[in-house]
């Protein structure tokens, strides 16, 4: 009965573009922690592996502001711009969240700790897990709005995720902080632990502006 | 000059309008229609309702204005003609329009001020039964029984307009709006839904505003008895144009000072989303329109607002309506009639040199 128009099916597929870009930026962070969190990578490697996140997180920033151009006009209504723009701005966080990491791990030419790399990379898996869900919601926006609407599982199944993370970080801290090394080495690895958890926690807030959008229009 | 005696109606005209505006509060304070379109099609709509509906609703009101002696019958215009005095009468026929309309358009504004939804139609009415309560002998039978029915007509439809957008709304917002639900694919259908259905809303609900209150504002002044007698002895002679009169009065209030009130219009009678946001107002004028051209009797849109918004608030369940607010509501719905009929028993006491 209410199809889609032109304008809207095209910000539907910038929006899923960009969601792609991020992926995959996501995809070569993962690459990027493998070989970070493996004792025998050279730096060189590591720095190559920093620059492909570098130029997926560009990728996606081109793609979310063709994005943002699509919207002009008045295919949305300008609360649904404004919430599409949040959302998809924070979507790019996560890109940029990666390239963050991968540039100081390699400005530092950090070694992360083998006996902490399993837990890191099971932390960067869940991520992506955590992202795959987001982007199978974000792609109901566009597909079973009217489902969505009804049913919020999918969000909880994002913040699910999360608080698997939140957990490992959690063991992480403890682990770290118990170590016999200097406190600027602790610090050190504990900001990473940080900032590589952030990730999930940017998933998870999107997971929460998506909620509050459904329930804003929710009947 | 006794045109000046108009002044007072256009007067509660302009606020009236710039009141009702808040009606479509939500379409422009949540930005699904600008601003300037929605006050646009308010006026154009306001307009047409009062040029092509207005007039019938004009009919009762004047009817229970002559009964309790605030417009002239036929026997006085004919006594008028016969002592030379139309003009005298004219000048106090329009006087005593503009009474009324002061008394009911202070009430409107004191309870306005007190942040509640107050009817004009009620202050109108009120301020008519107050100044017939001095001037027409109730005590006298006759006088009674041609006055009770046509009171407790308009009483009824106090209670019978908010009950009926209730249950229209109830209906609308559990079919209707269940039938869109259902059918929504996508944020953009959704948007359109929303965007469609607020112009939809606008239109009809500026419409149903154009033919009910453009009767409260100028009704007063115009001339029952013309017909009979063929001498206007009061301002107004044309049923269109003192219906018409009445709804520019109104679209010159929305178009001029609805801005504020409409953006502070809130939600704090039930919860209801944006889609039941529409089928409210939709509701309220459909009930409007069919009571007011039924019954013949101009009636309150806020009244069947606040009914509509009630009875969509109804389908989440009782726990969604505030009945604090409603009590609340409901004392300045028997306030506002009260007020305006002291008021004007006040006014008459007072000039009875003049009028009696």
């Amino acid at each position: 009965m209410f199809t889609k128009s032109t304008k809207t099916n095209t910000v539907h597929i910038l929006l899923l573009e960009q969601l792609r870009d991020v992926e995959s930026c996501l995809l070569y962070f993962e690459s990027f922690m493998r070989a970070a969190c493996t004792k025998e990578t050279v730096h060189e490697t590591l720095k190559s592996l920093a620059v492909n996140v570098s130029e997926a997180e560009a990728k996606a920033d081109i793609s979310l502001r063709k994005m943002i151009d699509s919207l002009q006009g008045h295919a949305y209504l300008p609360s649904t711009r404004e919430d599409i723009i949040s959302v998809a701005t924070s979507c790019d966080k996560i890109a940029n969240k990666c390239e963050a990491i991968a540039n100081h791990v390699v400005y530092q030419r950090f070694n992360f700790p083998e006996q902490f790399a399993e837990d890191f990379l099971k932390i960067v898996a869940i991520t992506h897990d955590q992202f795959e869900v987001l982007e199978k919601a974000i792609t109901k926006l566009f597909t079973n709005f009217g489902e969505l609407l009804k049913d919020h599982s999918i969000l909880d199944e994002i913040r699910s995720f999360e608080s698997m993370v939140d957990k490992i970080e959690h063991k992480l801290n403890e682990e770290v902080y118990a170590l016999d090394i200097e406190l600027a080495a602790k610090m050190q690895l504990a900001k990473y632990v940080e900032s590589v958890c952030d990730i999930s926690d940017t998933i998870e807030n999107i997971a929460d502006k998506m909620q509050i959008m459904l329930i804003t229009r929710k009947a | 000059m006794i045109y000046l005696l108009l002044a007072a109606g256009l007067f509660m005209g302009w606020s009236l309008g710039s009141n009702d505006a808040c009606t479509f509060g939500t379409a422009v304070a949540t930005r699904v229609v600008r601003y300037r379109t929605t006050v646009i099609i308010i006026a154009i709509f306001v307009i047409i309702g009062a040029f092509t509906l207005g007039p019938n609703n004009i009919g009762k009101l004047a009817e229970l204005a002559t009964s309790n002696e605030v417009m002239a019958s036929s026997d006085s215009v004919r006594s008028a003609i016969e002592n030379g005095t139309v003009a005298e009468l004219r000048f106090k026929s329009g006087l005593k329009a503009a009474i009324i309309f002061i008394c009911a358009g202070l009430t409107v504004f004191g309870i306005n001020f007190l942040k509640f939804p107050v009817s004009s139609n009620q202050a109108i009415t009120g301020a008519i039964i107050g100044w017939g309560l001095f001037y027409a002998d109730y005590s006298n039978p006759d006088v009674l029984s041609t006055n009770l029915p046509k009171i407790g007509a308009f009483v009824a439809t106090w209670v019978l307009n908010p009950l009926s957008a209730g249950i229209v709304s109830f209906i609308l917002v559990g079919t209707v709006g269940r039938f869109l639900e259902k059918r929504l694919s996508t944020l953009g259908s959704y948007d359109m839904i929303i965007k469609t259905g607020y112009i939809i809303a606008i239109v009809l609900g500026s419409f149903s505003i154009g033919i009910n209150s453009s009767a409260n504002v100028t009704a007063l002044y115009f001339d029952y008895a013309y017909s009979e007698t063929g001498i206007a002895a009061n301002l107004l002679t044309s049923p269109v144009i003192t219906a018409g009169i009445g709804g520019i009065a109104i679209a010159l209030g929305v178009l001029t000072y609805s801005k504020k009130v409409m953006m502070t219009v809130g939600g704090n009678i039930a919860n209801i989303s944006q889609m039941d946001g529409f089928l409210v107002i939709i509701a309220m004028a459909l009930t409007v329109v069919i009571m007011g051209n039924v019954l013949g009797i101009p009636v309150s849109n806020t009244q069947a607002t606040v009914g509509a918004v009630l009875g969509a608030g109804l389908t989440r369940g009782a726990k969604q309506v505030n009945f604090g607010v409603l009590k609340s509501i409901g004392i300045a719905w028997v306030a506002s009639p009260t007020i305006a009929g002291l008021l004007a028993y006040a006014v008459a006491f007072l000039t009875q040199g003049f009028f009696g």
